[in-house]
């Protein structure tokens, strides 16, 4: 009885409730939903997505903001497009381009931590100056016509059931799950969010962590641009504008809290799923498209309200529970 | 208690040296563009430049009180064109006055800020996921509204009667422009409001520590959703402002404009965590990216390319702040620059 | 040390300027001094770059200049400002594709007041604020043409009673609505067996579309034909057709969009035809026709204009667009064919 309570407080299922209350009503409305075509659709599309939010995680935790992993992710994306168009080795040029995307990173962790630019102010610049690198970079163009042979994997079934790209993020997501919420350093991250002052005297490295954080960031969303790249085949200009918010927005689903200390990487990538899902779900509903807007945003004031109630309710619960034991142990003990 | 009065003093000295430095930062483009296009010096064009970020102004000026709180609203680009939407249909298929309708537009924004304002200080859910969902709801709304009275999306409403269109294409003094003395008038409002009424007070204690303010009896809930309903206000007001200087009501009006509001307030010195913000600072923030544009478009710099001067221009300013000593910037990281060691000798010092 | 910042600053916004300035221009009357600003809807879509390819080129070729200004989103607003900033900078014409009927009409108005010549293509404003209109067919046109893409393709069994569905942008965007809504007028008279199961929106983005693609495809298995008449969307389609195994004899995808975004999935029988019409022609042609105005030439409908490289086109008068009482002074050009691509030709295109 007390797992299933620490499960349910945990911010974790109550996502992964709604995710799957999600799929129950659309079900209702249309079975084709709740088909493996479906979930798999869905599944793929949300790689992307599962890894900006995993890297937005970690800036999210040290009580940071990175609003130009938009650009990184663009800009990336356009480079291995174009490395891999014109005969480059992707390996080598996805090495590059993370390389890259740790770099621009490398630039507003250091921002942030040296120079004491607010992380808002200094990510807004980079972001500008992103976007506008990928129009120098590209030329105005698009970046398309990319070999079969980078974009057939991100197709490439195990067992003909198990995407192999979804397969990898798992790969990659659990092992740092695991890390962030259980090792030493992995909770540094927390640390610096929840109490800057006291991770200093405790003797956290911060600044290198808050860098370490913005590097994880670029990282992650230099994996999305090639996923992104891989996936859909070409690359625009405007790839990636406004997918920051979409980043943060997983994040606070899942349970990050954006003024840091609170969250975890599993619970951003679920939140990143029902972003995903809701993309889908408003075809299947059979809805007038007009009305995607409205009921995309009437999903998620829903979902973060229920989740926000739902979890003040067991708080409380759990106050009246412990308040209740605690006057019955003062009542023995007289 | 003479550590208090210093640090009130760095406050104030260090909020007035922002504001001075954005204003030399204006200065400084407006030498510079004018030396690379001397129609930029022309006084008429600069002020009528005004008109092309005005609404950025409006709404960032409200905007302050908001992020002050420690909230933030990226709903403000979605209620421009609702209301934008509302003034149009209201006028055009329901035959109302042009002005009534506007109000009718600005208690829309005021509603909608409403709705914020409700989900984030009463059910104290996460400002900027609420504002996002309020966004795509808001924008939703006014295409759901345009198909509802029949009138095509895409082509919009058009057609406003001369005296709704000489809100900004008029001259109440000849020679200038109208959007100035909104400017004006909202800046002396906004000023009035944050620094000089309880109001303000009570806004920037909600910000700086909302408990404390609650124990101080300032029911904080109140506050922070008139904070939301004044960026709806605010935004609703733009909408109208773009319906006029377009001629014109379209769905989409304002979509773009949220990240260049957020900028604005911002780069004018308000802290994003809340508890410190200026007025001033927001306004002379708004000068500083307008004339960036458009000093930069006179340069002959392709507008596609404009985000790379003004991204520069935002790491640059803030780093010379930071680097300055600037205090805003140092807040968070006092203790860093202490080290607990020294403090601890500074104390056995006092003792 | 402030002063030293201050010079590193001052150097590097000169330095980030510099970079990406062309200097200021200067107006005369002189073939070579006349400059023209090419404005498109928004940068970074491939459609509009190409056809800034061409304006370049017949620039080039012809001796004048042609500035390409646009902006990243799809915004009126930013269109004005740039408008604005055209006159402010005093260039000699406008080329521009409007994102509204309306919205432009004061600026391009103030534009004209100027002595500045205005020329619209792809997409046109009031003809009381332009003088010609390169057009790339009417909406009756082109609505026609994405029907019959289709149908072409059928068997005499789905044209009679055919499932389909339209897929492009969004309900706001001008052009691709008033395609949309003639295409269901001419279905309706020629083929009114034809069921219309959705009409979805990609929003311009390529991972959008995608995703909505497979969903549709998904959704509505029994669709015979998908008509996306929109760049982004397309290609979207195709992708998630092509994963699905899907080929144009399961389902037939057709729209426009630039020949190389598509080349591949008619290469590999995903799709059969779609169609375009040449951007960079008509690019050319709109910024050579906005030249030739501002050299001070004239006309009148029923005219044949000699455009170098292209031919000779001939203007229209307003009425085929159906506007009443146009100025008698402005016309239409048309562009002289649409173009549908297949497996036969595509490879003659190289945009």
């Amino acid at each position: 009885m007390n797992i299933l309570k620490s499960v349910i407080y945990k911010r974790e299922a109550t996502v992964s409730f709604f995710l799957i209350g999600i799929f129950i009503l659309v079900g209702i409305v249309n079975p084709d939903f709740l088909t493996l075509t479906s979930i798999d659709l869905i599944s793929q599309n949300s790689i992307l997505y599962i890894f900006l939010a995993t890297g937005m995680t970690f800036v999210l935790l040290t009580g940071n903001i990175d609003v130009s992993v938009g650009g990184i992710l663009g800009l990336c994306g356009a480079i291995i497009a174009t490395l891999v168009r014109d005969g480059a080795n992707p390996i080598f040029s996805l090495l590059l381009v993370l390389l890259l995307g740790s770099l621009f990173g490398l630039i507003n962790g250091l921002g942030v931590a040296i120079a004491g630019i607010p992380s808002i102010i200094m990510t807004l610049g980079t972001l500008g100056i992103l976007r506008g690198m990928i129009v120098v970079y590209t030329g105005g163009k698009w970046v398309e016509n990319l070999p079969d042979y980078f974009k057939n994997p991100s197709s490439q079934m195990l067992f003909d059931a198990l995407n192999v790209y979804m397969l990898i993020t798992l790969l990659i997501i659990i092992p740092l799950q695991i890390y962030i919420s259980k090792s030493k350093r992995g909770r540094y991250f927390s640390a610096v969010g929840d109490n800057y002052n006291g991770a200093v005297l405790v003797g956290i490295p911060v600044k290198k962590i808050t860098i370490l954080s913005f590097v994880l960031s670029g990282l992650f969303a230099a994996l999305a641009g090639s996923v992104y790249a891989s996936q859909i085949g070409f690359i625009m200009n405007s790839t990636g504008v406004g997918i920051e918010m979409i980043a943060i927005a997983s994040c606070v689903l899942g349970g990050v809290s954006l003024s840091g200390g609170i969250g975890s990487v599993a619970g951003a990538s679920l939140g990143a799923v029902i972003m995903t899902t809701i993309t889908s779900a408003l075809v299947y509903l059979k809805v007038d498209a007009s009305w995607n807007n409205a009921i995309s945003g009437m999903l998620l004031i829903t979902i973060v309200v229920s989740d926000v109630l739902i979890h003040r309710y067991t708080a409380e619960r759990a106050k009246k529970i412990r308040l209740a034991a605690h006057v019955e142990n003062m009542e023995i003990g007289q | 208690m003479s550590n208090l009065n210093i640090n009130m003093k760095n406050l104030r000295r260090a909020l007035l040296s922002w504001d001075t430095f954005l204003l030399v930062i204006i200065l400084l483009e407006v030498l510079i563009f004018g030396l690379i296009n001397p129609k930029f010096w022309r006084i008429g064009l600069l002020l009528n430049s005004i008109d092309d970020f005005l609404i950025i102004g409006v709404v960032a000026l409200s905007m302050t009180f908001v992020i002050i709180t420690g909230g933030i609203d990226i709903s403000a680009g979605s209620m421009i064109g609702l209301s934008s939407v509302v003034t149009g249909l209201l006028w055009q298929v329901y035959g109302m006055n042009i002005w009534l309708a506007a109000f009718f537009a600005i208690l829309s924004g005021i509603l909608c800020g409403m709705l914020n304002g409700f989900l984030v200080s009463y059910l104290d859910i996460q400002a900027m996921v609420v504002t996002l969902g309020t966004s795509f709801l808001f924008s939703g709304i006014a295409l759901v509204l345009m198909r509802f009275a029949g009138v095509s999306a895409y082509e919009g409403i058009s057609g406003f009667p001369q005296s709704f269109k000489s809100l900004m294409s008029g001259h109440i003094i000849p020679g200038l422009p109208n959007s100035i003395f909104i400017l004006i008038i909202l800046v002396l409002i906004s000023l009035v409001l944050l620094s000089k009424s309880k109001y303000g007070r009570y806004v920037i204690l909600t910000g700086i520590n909302q408990n404390a303010a609650i124990y101080s009896g300032i029911n904080t809930r109140i506050i922070k959703m008139s904070a939301y309903m004044l960026v709806g206000m605010s935004s609703a007001f733009s909408g109208i402002l773009l319906s006029s200087y377009l001629n014109s009501s379209r769905s989409d009006f304002g979509a773009e404009t949220t990240l260049s509001i957020i900028t604005a307030v911002v780069l004018g010195g308000t802290l994003i965590t809340g508890g410190k913000g200026s007025v001033i600072g927001t306004l002379l923030a708004t000068f500083v990216l307008g004339f960036m544009k458009f000093g930069l478009q006179m340069a002959r710099v392709p507008t596609q390319y404009t985000n790379i001067p003004t991204g520069v221009l935002l790491i640059i300013a803030s780093l010379i702040g930071a680097l300055s000593g600037n205090s805003y910037f140092r807040s968070r990281l006092k203790l860093v620059f202490n080290r607990p060691k020294k403090s601890v000798n500074n104390f056995e010092k006092k003792l | 040390m402030k002063k030293s910042i201050l010079f590193v600053l001052v150097v590097s916004l000169v330095f980030s300027v510099a970079v990406f300035a062309n200097g200021a221009g200067d107006s005369g009357k002189d073939a070579a001094d006349i400059e023209v600003v090419f404005i498109p809807k928004l940068t970074g879509n491939m459609f509009f770059e190409s056809a800034n390819v061409g304006a370049q080129d017949i620039a080039a070729k012809v001796g004048f200049t042609c500035t390409y200004d646009g902006s990243p989103n799809a915004s009126v607003a930013d269109q004005v400002q740039i408008i604005n900033s055209a006159v402010a900078r005093g260039v000699d014409a406008i080329s521009i594709s409007s994102l509204t009927p309306d919205g432009l009409n004061d600026a391009l108005k103030k534009a004209q007041d100027n002595g500045i010549k205005v020329v619209t293509w792809d997409s046109d404003v009031d003809p009381m604020y332009r003088e010609l209109y390169v057009n790339q067919g009417t909406p009756e046109i082109l609505g026609k043409l994405l029907v019959d893409m289709a149908a072409d393709q059928m068997t005499d069994s789905q044209k009679a009673s055919a499932k389909f569905a339209f897929f492009y942008s969004s309900p706001t965007v001008t052009d691709q609505n008033a395609w949309v809504e003639y295409a269901k007028v001419y279905i309706g008279e020629n083929y009114p067996g034809w069921e219309l199961l959705t009409t979805e929106y990609g929003e311009q983005d390529a991972q959008k579309s995608f995703q909505i693609g497979q969903s549709i495809l998904d959704t509505y298995s029994d669709l015979d034909a998908i008509l996306c008449p929109d760049s982004t969307a397309l290609p979207g389609m195709a992708e998630a057709a092509r994963r699905a195994n899907l080929t144009k004899d399961d389902i037939i995808i057709t729209g426009f969009a630039t020949p190389s975004s598509m080349r591949e999935y008619l290469k590999d029988n995903t799709i059969e035809a779609f169609g375009l019409w040449d951007c960079g022609l008509q690019g050319a042609m709109g910024a050579y026709l906005a030249y030739w105005l501002a050299l001070g030439n004239t006309f009148s409908v029923g005219d044949s204009i000699d455009i170098p490289g292209i031919g000779s086109v001939k203007v229209e008068s307003n009425d085929i667009q159906g506007y009443k009482n146009a100025p008698k002074d402005t016309g239409i050009v048309l562009l002289p064919e649409r173009v549908v691509f297949t497996t036969a030709n595509v490879d003659d295109y190289n945009f």
